[in-house]
C-alpha cells in the first residue's frame, strides 16, 4: 500500500495507524497522527484504518523557543 | 507569594525557558535547571524517522516543568491550529504560545493571522499566550480576542538586542489586564531587568541562555536578572532627576 508519511511517500503493509507505527518502530507516547489533515486519537490507532494514497502526518515533541 | 497567573495556570518563577538550539541535552537539562523556571517551551515537528529514539521528553521532567508548546514554524492560521491540536494529542496541557509568522527573513508575527488564530483556539478551549510585536493596538486586539497572555517581542527572535521600544512595553503593559510576557530578542541578564523593571509579568527566552558560552551560568544570571527587575519594578524606583542632590548631610559639616 501506497502512503504519504511526512511528505515522503512510501510503501507499506499495515492495516491500521497502530500497525505502521509499529512497522516505524514509534513509541505511541511520543507521537501524534493526523490522517488526511483530521486527528486520530490515540485511543483510535488500533481500530483506524489506512488505505491506499492516504496522507500521514506523524509529529513529535522537539526543541523550541 | 508574588506569582504569574495566566488563565488556570499559576507560577512562581516569571522566566520561561526555551529548549531550542542546546548543544546537547544534558546541557539543556543542566541549564533548564538552573534558570529556576517551571514552564519550558517546546516546538512540534514531523518525526525523524532515522533518529526516533532520541526524544527531548526524556530529558524535561514533567513534574518539575509545565511543557508550554509554540507553533513556531507556523505561517498560516491553519497550520498553526494544527499544530496546536496535535500538541493537544501529545498528552501536553491544554495551551498554546501561537505564533503565526510572516515574513521568513526577519521572522517578524503575521497580526492578522495571529488574531484569527488566537479566536479560534480560544473558541476551541485552549490556553492561548499570544506572541506578537510590540504594537499597542496588536497587543490590545489579542487581549480582547481572549488571549490569556500577550507575548510582545522585545526585539527580532534570537536576536540578542534586548528591549528596542521600551516606550511601548510600557504603554502596552498600562493597558494589558492580561499578563504580558516580553518573549524573544533577549540577550542577557540585563536586557531581562530591564523588561520586568518596565513591569513586565515575565520574560520567555530561549537562544541567548542556548547559545551562551556557558549556558548554565547564563541561565542562573537570567534567573537573577527576572528577579532583581521584579523587586525593582514593585519597590518603586526614584524619579530620574537632572541634577544631584547629596546622599550624605548637609547639616553639621565642620568648618
Amino acid at each position: 500500500m501506497k502512503l504519504i508519511i511526512n511528505g515522503e511517500e512510501k510503501d507499506f503493509d499495515c492495516e491500521t495507524v497502530s500497525n505502521l507505527l509499529n512497522n516505524l518502530k514509534l513509541k505511541k507516547d511520543i507521537v501524534a497522527v493526523e490522517l488526511n489533515k483530521n486527528i486520530v486519537h490515540r485511543e483510535n490507532f488500533d481500530d483506524t484504518k489506512l488505505r491506499d494514497n492516504d496522507k500521514l502526518e506523524i509529529v513529535t515533541v522537539v526543541g523550541g523557543g | 507569594m508574588d506569582k504569574i497567573k495566566i488563565g488556570k495556570f499559576e507560577f512562581n518563577s516569571r522566566l520561561f525557558i526555551g529548549t531550542g538550539k542546546y548543544s546537547t541535552m544534558e546541557m539543556m537539562e543542566k541549564a533548564l535547571d538552573a534558570s529556576g523556571a517551571e514552564v519550558v517551551t517546546v516546538a512540534l515537528r514531523r518525526v525523524n524517522f532515522e533518529d526516533s529514539k532520541e526524544n527531548i521528553l526524556n530529558y524535561i521532567d514533567q513534574k518539575k516543568y509545565t511543557i508550554l508548546p509554540n507553533t513556531a514554524g507556523c505561517y498560516t492560521v491553519e497550520d498553526a491550529v494544527r499544530i496546536t491540536r496535535l500538541g493537544r494529542e501529545l498528552g501536553l496541557p491544554n495551551w498554546i504560545k501561537l505564533e503565526v509568522m510572516g515574513d521568513e527573513k526577519t521572522l517578524m508575527p503575521d497580526n492578522e493571522g495571529t488574531l484569527k488564530a488566537t479566536k479560534q483556539l480560544v473558541d476551541e478551549g485552549f490556553t492561548v499566550l499570544a506572541y506578537t510585536n510590540d504594537d499597542i493596538v496588536a497587543c490590545q486586539k489579542l487581549e480582547k480576542a481572549g488571549a490569556a497572555s500577550v507575548m510582545p517581542l522585545g526585539a527580532p527572535i534570537g536576536s540578542g538586542q534586548g528591549v528596542l521600544n521600551p516606550n511601548n512595553i510600557k504603554i502596552i503593559l498600562e493597558n494589558a489586564k492580561v499578563p504580558i510576557i516580553v518573549d524573544a530578542g533577549v540577550g542577557t541578564a540585563s536586557d531581562v531587568t530591564v523588561a520586568m523593571e518596565l513591569g513586565a509579568d515575565g520574560v520567555l527566552l530561549n537562544t541567548g541562555v542556548a547559545l551562551a558560552k556557558d549556558p548554565v551560568r547564563m541561565a542562573r544570571a537570567m534567573k537573577a536578572g527576572v528577579e532583581a527587575g521584579r523587586d525593582a519594578f514593585l519597590a518603586g524606583r526614584i524619579p530620574k532627576k537632572l541634577y544631584a542632590s547629596a546622599s550624605s548631610p548637609i547639616e553639621g559639616i565642620i568648618k
